[in-house]
């Protein structure tokens, strides 16, 4: 029998053999990542009056949401993680400024092929970007996990994605997912595992298979996964993981697919999605003008040390536009040292940027906020009414190359008007 | 009328792509209370839609109701507004596994929905796999037992607690809890 | 005349003026923060409902949100643009920087000028030898605004003399808090503060700058540095057409001499709950701190930015602490950033704010918890400033901060480091 990546991987969590679509399998994650939501495990721990966990190793928690504190309430939940981090010995704990939980464990080398994640957000597909299998939980499940070890898990179908490059300067890996969130829609891959390969793929760095796999989400998609390769392994060793310290799992030849999308990126127009929905996709040249209030560089999808170098690169020499907030937040601490000792950091400052602390920033709510009638471009992952503030305000979404083209001219801007 | 199995009541009706910033923007996720988060339930859709929902048993929408955030109070502040349960054409996988996990009947059913009148009677059997529209009856693959076990109990908390009491999980995660190491290989003696 | 009483004649068309008299004089300068600025604004459109006199002479700075977390703050940021925008008075958004630095980088306040502002720290910019006086709100909106005037009553001038040399480790900073304790809050009602002295008159511009910002802590109308070269050659770096004249004292003789001796003074702390309660560093070293913050009208400075690297050179910020540096200004950043300081105080543990007040008023972030404390060089330290009302807020110089940012306790900086009187000079 031929397996899908999927069928691999949860038949390792599970020690079964033979799943098949459809089946549901407790399975053994290899590690439960909560963010700042982690204060709700904690509670519901102590109404359940349990405190034997399961392996408190597979326990992450990192404060990136609402970071640092804009409240006395918030701040408490903080305090709260720390000291049960502390009496519970939690390990892979992050404190604020450490930035996006997801970027942050990856680079801290927590995440390995083959592995099986769960995480207090939706966008834990991200972890397919290393090989491994990261799905979306609530909190009481996360709590669960800490004490069972386990969650039940339907074994998912898969759709394969094949891509081929290169993609024409000014577009990047954000605008050929939003292509395909526009061709498959929000609900195109619900339940699925979604499979990245194809030359194009292959051709990415582990930053820019984040952002593939980060936005599968936005398909529907259960988890996301791009074949380890060379790339992979270096990421890891670089990331201090020993190579026999992961077990690369790769789907067969003749795997069982739902469907086959394949996708050439090669004549690929930058893109964008506008308001409300992730799958309201159009290139970037049909809203082109579409006067902007602010503009956010930030987020698990884009705000990595590639989509800043993206970023910095278009603003060079050039101011944000009178009138255009730009902010432009960090995915992680790692990321902020990298922009700060190679002038990026200098070029975004000078451009007129406001920078924030290394976190979900705007994203998650901590700043950015609309009011009425206003319009935000975002390299995030969602522009659903009211994310952002006023409930008649609007994002739209879009490359970091998209957003800084934009910030200089203060409407919406294909980047490769610019940079020609 | 509401029996073990049945839950329903007059229904409010949604399209497609119904997702969690629409359901309780990110902003009351602060709290974790049924009753507090019910109040923001769908506000960015204005009063009148607030005031129905909380007059309402049943919500009935399109396809793909929930995507977006893993938030588990998407489906807390449902219950907190009284529904018993949801019934949709498609849901997105997370907030499904969170209406199983705090108690919410969650039902997928396109036909029914098409069925569906606003502000009409809609009740669900979910041992019997029925959601009754009126005089007509939709057929749905009934929960596999162990997501009904979660439901039936309340949720997963609710659920867990219940077992820690009856003392059938407390040898299991003892053991369990003496340090199991991080390797896939002891995770399958866990699993047996 | 002394300087103020110079500025209030020229100002009034008078050839003289006298403590007590009422003069109405033409405002050079009015500032206001997105706070206060949306008050007068309001109080100005709804019941005022005139022109702008002078909106060249306008200036908001948005500093207490440097990127609001919710609609109702994006609102009031909006209905602030709007109004800037329509009246065409100078506007500097979010992320410029805290209100007072903001002002004076840009070049908008020049020795000489009459400034007000709502802000109650507006008298710092007596350090350019400006009149600055913090009026209300309804002043603003009721006669500076549409009339560009307002009327001042000529204050009696008490002439504070610093003189010593203060112990290693031990900045301006220190000294200007030791001072307000010394001299009790509320202190100096109504008067004019001249800050002189050898000890004031060899600090460089930045660090004079401590002092007329101590002013509303002794209950002053307004405080100033007797302008000389420092000044002059500050002035001169502004951007913008050079000032037409530099006004000095001739002569006039202050009401009250007070004289004090700074020699030996060691660190002090500003401790919960008011200003005037100052005591040195040893006396309560060692109680925990949760938060440290360079930032505020204190700090934020690029001299505060260095001393924090020179203290955290090789170390690590405690584990417990949160350690939050915000640049004063925009400016302020981008030469922390080119000189090299935001990299190493980033990896030792800092987190970096966007140039703002920082976590004052907690209105954008840096909430504290109940029984958490901070230590800062903010300006203010009443409970309930900073999130809980049950949190405590410690003020002190940034080598104190810097060093409690790395024990996670309060902290004597020259337990930490000898290295503090002239960091970065190596």
């Amino acid at each position: 029998m031929t397996k899908t990546f999927a069928q691999k991987a949860l038949e390792r969590a599970s020690g079964e053999t033979g799943l098949v679509p459809g089946q549901i399998v407790d399975a053994y994650p290899d590690l439960y990542m909560s963010h700042t939501a982690s204060w709700r495990c904690i509670r519901t721990l102590e109404r359940m009056g349990v405190d034997t966990l399961y392996d408190v190793d597979r326990i992450a928690m990192v404060m990136d949401h609402i970071s640092p504190a804009n409240s006395a309430k918030t701040a408490g939940d903080h305090r709260l993680c720390r000291e049960f981090a502390e009496r519970m010995g939690v390990s892979k704990f992050y404190d604020v400024n450490a930035g996006i939980a997801h970027v942050v464990l990856m680079e801290n080398g927590h995440i390995r092929p083959g592995q099986l994640i769960i995480g207090t957000d939706s966008h834990s597909t991200i972890y397919g970007a290393l090989g491994a299998f990261g799905t979306g939980v609530g909190f009481s499940e996360i709590t669960a996990a800490w004490v069972t070890g386990k969650l039940w898990l339907r074994v998912p179908e898969s759709i394969k994605i094949v891509i081929e490059g290169p993609l024409p300067p000014g577009t990047h890996p954000k605008d050929i997912m939003l292509r395909l969130i526009g061709d498959l829609t929000a609900d195109g891959a619900t339940y699925c595992s979604v499979e990245f390969h194809g030359s194009y793929v292959e051709s990415l760095s582990v930053s820019e298979r984040m952002t593939l796999c980060n936005l599968a989400m936005e398909m529907g998609a259960k988890n996301a996964f791009v074949p380890p390769d060379d790339v992979t392994r270096r990421y890891l060793a670089d990331a201090g993981v020993e190579p026999d310290g992961y077990e690369e799992l790769l789907p067969d030849a003749g795997a069982e697919y739902r469907q086959v999308v394949d996708l050439d990126g090669r004549a690929l127009a930058p893109q964008i999605a506008v308001p409300h929905t992730v799958d309201n996709v159009v290139p970037v040249d049909e809203v082109a003008g579409t006067r902007l209030n602010q503009v956010f560089i930030g987020s698990c999808a884009n705000a990595k040390y590639d989509d800043l170098v993206i970023a910095a690169e278009v603003l060079a020499g050039n101011k944000v536009a009178p009138g255009v907030r730009l902010i432009v937040t960090p995915a992680s601490s790692t990321v902020m040292s990298k922009a700060a000792s190679d002038g990026v950091l200098s070029t975004l400052i000078e451009a007129g940027a406001t920078i924030t602390n290394p976190g979900c920033g705007a994203c998650a709510g901590n700043g950015g906020a609309m009011a009425d009638g206003e319009v935000t471009l975002s390299t995030a992952n969602r522009n659903f009414q009211g994310r952002m503030g006023s409930y008649q305000s609007q994002i739209y979404l879009s490359s970091p190359a998209t957003a800084a083209a934009s910030a200089i001219r203060g409407s919406i801007t294909n980047p490769q008007d610019v940079l020609r | 009328m509401a029996t073990e199995h049945r839950v329903g009541g007059t229904c409010i009706t949604f399209g497609d792509d119904v997702n969690t910033d629409v359901i309780i923007p990110g902003r009351y996720l602060v709290s974790i209370d049924p009753a507090e988060l019910a109040e923001h339930a769908f506000e960015p859709l204005g009063p009148e839609v607030q005031r129905r929902l909380r007059a309402s048993s049943v919500v009935v929408a399109g396809r793909n109701f929930g995507c977006g955030s893993a938030r588990e109070q998407a489906s807390t502040c449902l219950i907190g507004a009284g529904i018993t349960a949801v019934v949709a054409a498609s849901f997105s996988r997370v907030f499904f596994r969170n209406a199983i996990n705090t108690g919410l009947v969650a039902v997928e059913s396109p036909e029914a929905v098409t069925a569906v009148q606003d502000g009409g009677e809609v009740w669900v059997d979910y041992a019997a796999g029925v959601v009754e529209v009126g005089d007509e009856r939709f057929r749905f693959a009934p929960y596999p037992e162990a997501l009904r076990t979660i439901l039936e109990a309340g949720g997963l908390i609710a659920y867990l607690t219940e077992q820690a009491s009856k003392g059938a999980s407390s040898k299991a995660s003892s053991e369990a809890s003496s340090k199991a190491s991080s390797k896939a290989s002891s995770t399958e003696e866990t699993v047996r | 005349m002394n300087l103020v009483e110079k500025i209030l004649a020229r100002a009034g068309g008078r050839a003289s003026v006298e403590p007590g008299d009422i003069v109405v004089a033409d405002v050079d300068r009015l500032i206001m923060h997105d706070l206060s600025g949306y008050l007068t604004a309001k109080v100005f459109e709804d019941e005022v409902k005139l022109p702008i006199r002078h909106p060249e002479r306008v200036v908001m700075v948005f500093d207490h949100h440097f990127a609001p977390a919710t609609e109702r703050q994006a609102a009031v940021l909006k209905s602030n643009r709007e109004w800037a925008r329509r009246h065409g008075i100078h506007l500097f958004d979010c992320g410029s920087g805290n209100i007072h630095n903001v002002a004076v980088r840009r070049g908008l306040i020049r020795p000489g000028m009459i400034v007000v502002g709502s802000d109650s720290h507006t008298p710092v910019h007596g350090v350019l030898g400006a009149l600055a006086v913090a009026l209300g709100n309804d002043s603003h909106a009721g006669t500076v605004l549409p009339y560009g005037k307002a009327w001042f009553k000529v204050p009696h001038t008490v002439r504070i003399e610093l003189d010593g040399v203060v112990a290693p480790g031990t900045s301006p900073r220190d000294v200007a808090l030791w001072l307000v304790g010394q001299m009790g809050e509320g202190s100096m009602i109504y008067a004019a503060l001249e800050f002189a002295g050898p000890y004031v008159k060899a600090l460089p511009f930045w660090d004079r700058w401590l002092f007329p910002l101590a002013t509303v802590d002794l209950g002053a109308k307004c405080g100033y540095v007797e302008p000389d070269e420092v000044t002059e050659a500050f002035a001169a770096g502004l951007p913008g057409a050079p000032y037409d004249r530099m006004e000095r004292s001739d002569g006039g003789e202050a009401a009250t001499v007070r004289r004090y001796d700074v020699g030996g003074l060691g660190p002090q702390v500003a401790c919960p709950p008011t200003v005037g309660n100052v005591k040195p560093v040893e006396a309560v070293a060692g109680i925990p701190v949760q938060w440290a913050e360079l930032g505020g009208h204190g700090g934020g400075r690029l001299e505060d930015i260095r001393l924090a690297a020179a203290v955290l050179r090789d170390r690590k910020v405690h584990p417990d602490v949160r350690f939050n540096i915000v640049p004063a200004s925009r400016e302020v950043f981008a030469e922390a950033e080119r000189s090299g300081l935001v990299l190493p105080l980033h990896e030792a543990g800092a987190t970096w704010f966007p140039p703002s007040t920082g976590s004052n008023q907690a209105a954008n972030m840096g909430a504290m918890a109940a029984g958490e404390a901070m230590i800062s060089t903010h300006a203010r330290n009443f409970p309930g400033r900073n999130g809980s009302s049950e949190a405590q807020m410690y003020l002190a110089s940034a080598a104190s901060v810097a060093a409690s940012a790395v024990t996670g306790h309060i902290t004597d900086p020259r337990e930490i480091t000898a290295d503090l009187d002239r960091p970065g000079s190596r």
